[in-house]
C-alpha cells in the first residue's frame, strides 16, 4: 500500500482550502494531519477519500486512481451519520455489502467487529438512540469491516468527551497494528498518542512533515530544569563558573540551566549536583511541549 | 448480491420502517374510494343541502356511466390531492440523503451511483405504483357497484397508461430532491411544474405529444370512450424518454460531486 497526494489544489468560489499538498504515505504508517481549525483538514481528507474532486491535482493509491481504489479505503467522517431507523447490525451489514463483502462474510464478520469496538450487546439497538460515542465507534467498525489497506479518520476523537475519546483511542491504538492510518485533529496530546508522522497544515499549505522525536530534539533548546527541595546557593554558584554551562536561572527552588550540549553536559551537571549534595526533586531535559512547538509553527510561519 | 438489490432491499425496508408502507396505499385508498361515492350521492346532497327552489338537478346527471366516473377519479383525485402526496412523500428521496451526509457516506463505498439512483427510483415507482393501483382498483369496485362496469381491458390500458406519467412524476421530483437543498423549494418546483404540465393538456397538439401528463389524458379517454388515441404512442415515448433525460441530469449531478461543494 501506498497512497501518493500529487500538488492537490481544492477551491470553492474564491476560498482556497487546500494549496498545492502533497505527501506520500507507506504501508504501516500511523500519521497525524494536524493543524488549526479552518486549516483545509477536512476538506483534504474529504479529497482523499473522494468525496470532493480536487480542483487540481490528483490523490493515488498503489498507482491507481483513489476513485478506483474505494474497496482500499476505509473512512470515517467527522459526524458519521447513519439511517437512524436502522440497527447497528443492520448498519454494517448495509455498509459491508456495499463494499463488496458477501452476506455470509458478514454474519460472522459482524459479531467480530463489534465486539472490537466494544459495542457488542448493542447491535439489535437503533442506531438512532446511539451516543456520539456509539456512533463514532460504530463509524470505526465500520471503516474497519472491508479490512481496507488504508483507513482514513476526519477528527475521529475531537466531538468526544473524555471517556468516549479515551475508548476511541484505545481501539485506534489497536488497530493500527493491522493498517495504515491517516487521522485529522486539532487536538495534540490525542495525535502525540497514537501516530508517529505529523504532518502540519496552515492555510491550505503544508507547513511540516516530521515525527514526534524529530520536532522535539529540532525545538530542544539545551536547557536543563532542576528543582530541587532545598536551595542550595552554594552549588548555583559552582555551576555558574563552570565552563560548559552558559546560563542559570533561578526561579525559587527551580534551576534553569542553559548547557552547550544537551547530551555531553547533562551527566556532568547531574554528578556535579551529586558531589554537592544537591537535595534533587526533579532533574529534566527542558523541552518544548507539542502543543508550544504547534502553536509556533503555526503562528509564526 | 450486488449493490443495486442492496439500495432496492435498505428502501423497502426503510418504507416498512417510516410506516410509508400502510400509509400512502391508504391514502390513495381513500382517494380512489371519494369520486365515485360522491358522484353518486351529489344528487341527494344537493337536495338536502341546496333548498328545493331555484336548482335543477340534471337528469343526465344520475347516468355517468362507469368509466366517466373512474377518469374522473384520475383527474379529480389523483392528479390533484395525489399528485402532491405523490411529491410529497417523493421530496426527501435524494435531499434527506445529502444532507446528512450518507449519500457522501455511500458514495465512498465502491458503489456506482447509477446503482444508488436504480435502487432509490426502483423501489420507490413500484411502491408508489402499487398505491395508485390500489386506490384505482377501490375506485374501479365502488364504480361497479354505484355505476356501470368498465371492460377489463380498458381498465388495465388505463392504468397502464396513467403509471407512465407517475414515472415521470417520480423521475422529475427525483431530480429536483438532487438539485435543490431544501423540503420547502423541492415540494414547490415540483408540484407547480407537474401540476402545470397537467393544466396545459388539451391545449395544442404539439405539446400535449412531449407532455407526459397527456397520458393521464390518453388513461381517462380509454375510459370514457373505450378507443386508444394514437396519439399515445408519442407521448408515452416521449414520457419515457424525459424520465431517462431527468435520470441522466441526477447521474450527472451525483456524479459531479456538485451536492457537496459546499464546504
Amino acid at each position: 500500500m501506498r497512497l501518493e497526494i500529487r500538488n492537490v489544489t481544492k477551491t470553492f468560489k474564491e476560498k482556497t482550502a487546500v494549496n498545492q499538498f502533497s505527501m506520500e504515505l507507506q504501508s504501516g504508517e500511523c500519521v497525524g494531519l494536524i493543524g488549526p481549525n479552518g486549516a483545509g483538514k477536512s476538506t483534504l481528507i474529504k479529497v482523499i477519500s473522494d468525496i470532493l474532486d480536487p480542483t487540481e491535482g490528483e490523490v493515488l493509491l498503489d498507482g491507481k486512481k483513489i476513485s478506483l481504489m474505494k474497496r482500499e479505503v476505509g473512512y470515517l467522517p467527522q459526524y458519521p451519520n447513519f439511517y437512524s431507523w436502522m440497527t447497528a447490525k443492520e448498519t454494517l451489514s448495509f455498509m459491508g455489502q456495499l463494499s463488496g463483502i458477501k452476506k455470509e462474510e458478514l454474519t460472522e464478520a459482524i459479531p467480530k467487529i463489534l465486539n472490537k469496538v466494544g459495542l457488542s450487546g448493542e447491535e439489535n439497538s437503533k442506531v438512532g438512540t446511539f451516543s456520539g460515542g456509539m456512533k463514532q465507534r460504530l463509524g470505526i467498525a465500520q471503516a474497519l469491516l472491508h479490512k481496507p489497506a488504508l483507513i482514513v479518520m476526519d477528527e475521529p476523537v475531537s466531538a468526544l468527551d473524555p471517556v468516549g475519546r479515551r475508548e476511541v483511542l484505545n481501539i485506534i491504538e489497536e488497530i493500527k497494528k493491522e493498517t495504515t492510518i491517516l487521522l485529522s485533529t486539532h487536538i495534540l496530546g490525542d495525535a502525540e498518542e497514537i501516530c508517529e508522522r505529523f504532518v502540519i497544515i496552515k492555510n491550505g499549505k503544508k507547513i511540516e512533515d516530521t515525527t514526534l522525536t524529530e520536532l522535539l530534539n529540532k525545538n530542544s533548546q539545551n536547557k536543563l530544569n532542576i528543582e530541587m527541595a532545598t536551595k542550595n546557593l552554594q552549588w548555583i554558584q559552582v555551576i555558574e563558573k563552570e565552563e560548559y554551562v552558559k546560563d542559570v536561572e533561578v526561579i525559587g527552588n527551580k534551576v534553569k540551566v542553559e548547557v552547550e550540549n544537551i547530551q555531553l553536559n547533562k551527566n556532568m551537571l547531574l554528578s556535579s549536583a551529586l558531589s554537592h549534595n544537591v537535595d534533587i526533586a526533579k532533574f529534566e531535559i527542558d523541552n518544548d511541549t507539542l502543543e508550544e512547538i504547534f502553536l509556533k509553527l503555526v503562528v509564526a510561519k | 448480491m450486488n449493490n443495486f438489490t442492496v439500495m432496492l432491499k435498505k428502501e423497502f425496508v426503510q418504507m416498512v420502517r417510516e410506516y410509508k408502507i400502510i400509509w400512502l396505499p391508504l391514502v390513495f385508498l381513500f382517494l380512489g374510494m371519494t369520486q365515485p361515492i360522491i358522484s353518486y350521492h351529489l344528487p341527494s346532497i344537493l337536495e338536502a343541502l341546496g333548498g328545493s327552489e331555484g336548482i335543477i338537478i340534471d337528469p343526465s346527471m344520475a347516468a355517468q356511466s362507469g368509466g366517466e366516473v373512474l377518469a374522473t377519479t384520475l383527474a379529480s383525485q389523483f392528479d390533484q390531492l395525489g399528485l402532491i402526496i405523490i411529491i410529497v412523500s417523493l421530496m426527501g428521496i435524494v435531499q434527506s440523503d445529502k444532507s446528512n451526509g450518507m449519500l457522501a457516506f455511500i458514495l465512498t463505498r465502491p458503489v456506482k451511483v447509477g446503482s444508488y439512483i436504480g435502487g432509490k427510483l426502483v423501489s420507490n415507482y413500484l411502491f408508489i405504483a402499487l398505491s395508485v393501483a390500489i386506490g384505482y382498483v377501490a375506485s374501479y369496485f365502488y364504480v361497479q357497484f354505484l355505476f356501470t362496469s368498465i371492460p377489463l381491458a380498458d381498465l388495465l390500458t388505463a392504468l397502464i397508461f396513467y403509471l407512465v406519467w407517475v414515472l415521470f412524476i417520480v423521475g422529475f421530483t427525483t431530480m429536483i430532491s438532487t438539485i435543490f437543498n431544501g423540503q420547502g423549494i423541492i415540494a414547490l418546483i415540483s408540484i407547480v411544474f407537474l401540476i402545470f404540465c397537467r393544466m396545459i393538456v388539451g391545449l395544442s397538439p404539439i405539446i400535449d405529444s412531449i407532455n407526459p401528463a397527456s397520458m393521464s389524458h390518453y388513461a381517462m379517454e380509454v375510459l370514457i370512450i373505450g378507443s386508444i388515441n394514437k396519439g399515445v404512442i408519442f407521448s408515452g415515448l416521449a414520457s419515457i424518454l424525459l424520465t431517462i433525460f431527468t435520470l441522466s441530469i441526477t447521474n450527472h449531478w451525483i456524479t459531479k460531486k456538485k451536492f457537496s461543494n459546499e464546504q
